[in-house]
């Protein structure tokens, strides 16, 4: 009889710790539907580590840093704020990447953040944030487009490769608007697919979105040593910008 | 019902009263005093209240170092003034282009405003857009804040104001143009937000290099008492060393960091040295300036 207490109670624990959402919002059952389906999730703050700045003053730039290598094998990395117009931020299929990201994204108030990583069992894991921001980020133009050498530096990479540990982490940032669409007279120009290449095999295939800021960085890792990372952007307009970090 | 009625009273009391920041001048010497700045970031509580202004009462008139951050702080000012002396307040200083430095201007009609040509502009250009920022933060005591640019230009190095000399000093560094006040009479310096006081830096507009080169500058000055911008005032040259040394350990954690290809929050994790966490603001600031100025460093890599 008490063992079989003892089972209901820490079962009852265990659904709890769960199942709780622990970054309430509206729109967050529905996003995810939509991004995961009926698929199996659980919430899971204690494996994947979302930064965020205490606040945001800058809402065109808020730092974010998704750290989820605690979790084996992970296949997916999709990142979404529930309360942007434009919720989703990134969804990497990881291939040989780890789940870890960094970057920069623009927020239209103050959001929850979501980090949903795939393991190799099928489960999601979600990982859960809050950014503080008066917002405003997604209702203003890029500052690039308004500069008037924009054609020039259009798609000028920059990348760096540092290694610690048998981890190569590669950062790199390239110039473009990333612009929404959402101001009047300003049509979407963004990047929206990036594939990341060690020598000829490929390391990662991501899905971009105008929600990650103007002249976006990004950091990734991998375990795939290389003497030549190559990276391809891809903007909706159809150009190819290319580049190789050796 | 008594209680009710009292109740009532004290509500519409409360309404019908402005934001009272509860303004005391502390004497620095004879005819000058600072008013002290509540060392925490802008507030609906502090209504703003987070940077010190100071005056000097002279002959024939006052003369007003840096405004506050609203209206209402301006025109508290004016009054905690009017009960030490009925001189009027005929020159206004601002040093920088930042908001809790300028945004009192409007109290004041009868005034010179004095203040650096770059620091004029900005205040032009970019008043507006601190006032909507603040209302967002302070709301209330923020009421009927307008932006008052400066109507002199200070180019001189020395200043006459109706027979008192005061000597300026144009630096940069904390933002591209920080102008110090020198009072030669009494030996005092205000220098304004070039110099903190144990209460960590602030950089938004800051150029770490140029702002190190203004503070040994500054050290240099047989000052008997510097009021800073932030912090209370003092009367050795430890605090000045101290900034140089925050400036230069947040400038090589950068560098360090750049190179090692570490993000923000890497960075932040970081243990830092014992004196400078017990700066006040410090986890605030310090992260703030991590995120604004780390991408200038990352730049420097190829």
């Amino acid at each position: 009889m008490k063992y079989i207490f003892f089972l209901l109670v820490s079962f009852i624990l265990i659904q709890n710790t769960y199942a709780k959402n622990p970054v309430e919002s509206p729109t967050f059952d529905d996003i995810l539907k939509e991004i995961i389906k009926d698929e199996k999730y659980i919430f899971d703050d204690m494996n994947i580590k979302i930064k965020v700045p205490l606040f945001a003053d800058n809402p065109i730039q808020v730092p974010i840093f998704v750290d989820a290598k605690a979790i084996k094998n992970a296949k997916k990395l999709i990142i979404f704020t529930d309360l942007n117009p434009i919720p989703k931020v990134i969804d990497m299929d990881l291939l040989n990447l780890l789940p870890i990201v960094s970057l920069n994204i623009k927020v239209a108030q103050e959001t929850p953040i979501r980090a949903l990583v795939l393991d190799d069992k099928g489960v999601w894991h979600i990982g859960s944030n809050n950014i503080k921001s008066f917002g405003g980020g997604c209702s203003v133009s890029s500052v690039a487009s308004s500069d008037t050498d924009f054609g020039k530096l259009l798609g000028k990479t920059k990348g760096n490769i540092f290694k610690t540990d048998g981890v190569y982490r590669l950062k790199t940032s390239i110039f473009h608007p990333m612009e929404t669409g959402l101001v009047f007279g300003n049509s979407e120009f963004y990047i929206n697919r990036i594939t990341i290449k060690a020598d000829n095999q490929i390391l990662a295939k991501i899905d971009a979105y105008s929600s990650i800021s103007e002249n976006p960085r990004f950091i990734f890792e991998t375990l795939v040593e290389s003497k030549d990372y190559k990276i391809e952007f891809f903007d909706i307009d159809g150009n190819k910008f290319n580049m190789d970090i050796k | 019902m008594k209680s009710l009625i009292f109740f009532f009273c004290l509500i519409s009391y409360g309404f019908s009263n402005d934001f009272d920041y509860k303004l005391k001048p502390i004497k620095l010497a004879e005819n000058s005093y600072y008013f002290y700045g509540k060392e925490e970031y802008f507030s609906k509580e502090n209504g703003g209240d987070i940077a010190n202004s100071s005056f000097i009462i002279t002959n024939n008139s006052v003369i007003l170092i840096d405004t506050g951050s609203s209206k209402l702080y301006g025109e508290q000012v004016k009054k905690q003034i009017e009960k030490i002396t009925d001189k009027p307040i005929k020159y206004i200083l601002n040093t920088h282009h930042h908001p809790d430095h300028f945004l009192g201007n409007s109290a004041f009609s009868n005034s010179d405003i004095y203040a650096s040509e770059f620091t004029k502009n900005e205040i032009e250009t970019n008043g507006d857009l601190y006032i909507v920022n603040l209302v967002n933060i302070i709301h209330e005591a923020m009421n009927k804040t307008k932006v008052k640019a400066p109507n002199q230009i200070l180019t001189t190095k020395d200043l006459n104001f109706d027979g008192y000399k005061l000597k300026v000093l144009y630096f940069d560094g904390h933002t591209q143009s920080d102008i110090a006040i020198y009072d030669e009479n009494t030996k005092i310096l205000y220098a304004s937000d070039l110099v903190f006081y144990k209460r960590t830096l602030a950089t938004p507009h800051a150029n770490l290099d140029k702002w190190i080169k203004s503070l040994k500058e500054l050290e240099k000055i047989n000052y008997s008492i510097l009021v800073p911008g932030h912090g209370i005032s003092f009367t050795t040259k430890e605090p000045i060393k101290e900034n140089i040394a925050y400036l230069e350990f947040l400038q090589n954690t950068l560098k360090n960091s750049a190179k090692e290809g570490l993000d923000i929050y890497e960075i932040l994790n970081k243990p830092i040295p014992k004196e400078f966490e017990s700066f006040t603001m410090f986890s605030e600031e310090f992260e703030r300036s991590v995120i604004n100025l780390y991408p200038s460093y990352e730049k420097d890599l190829k």
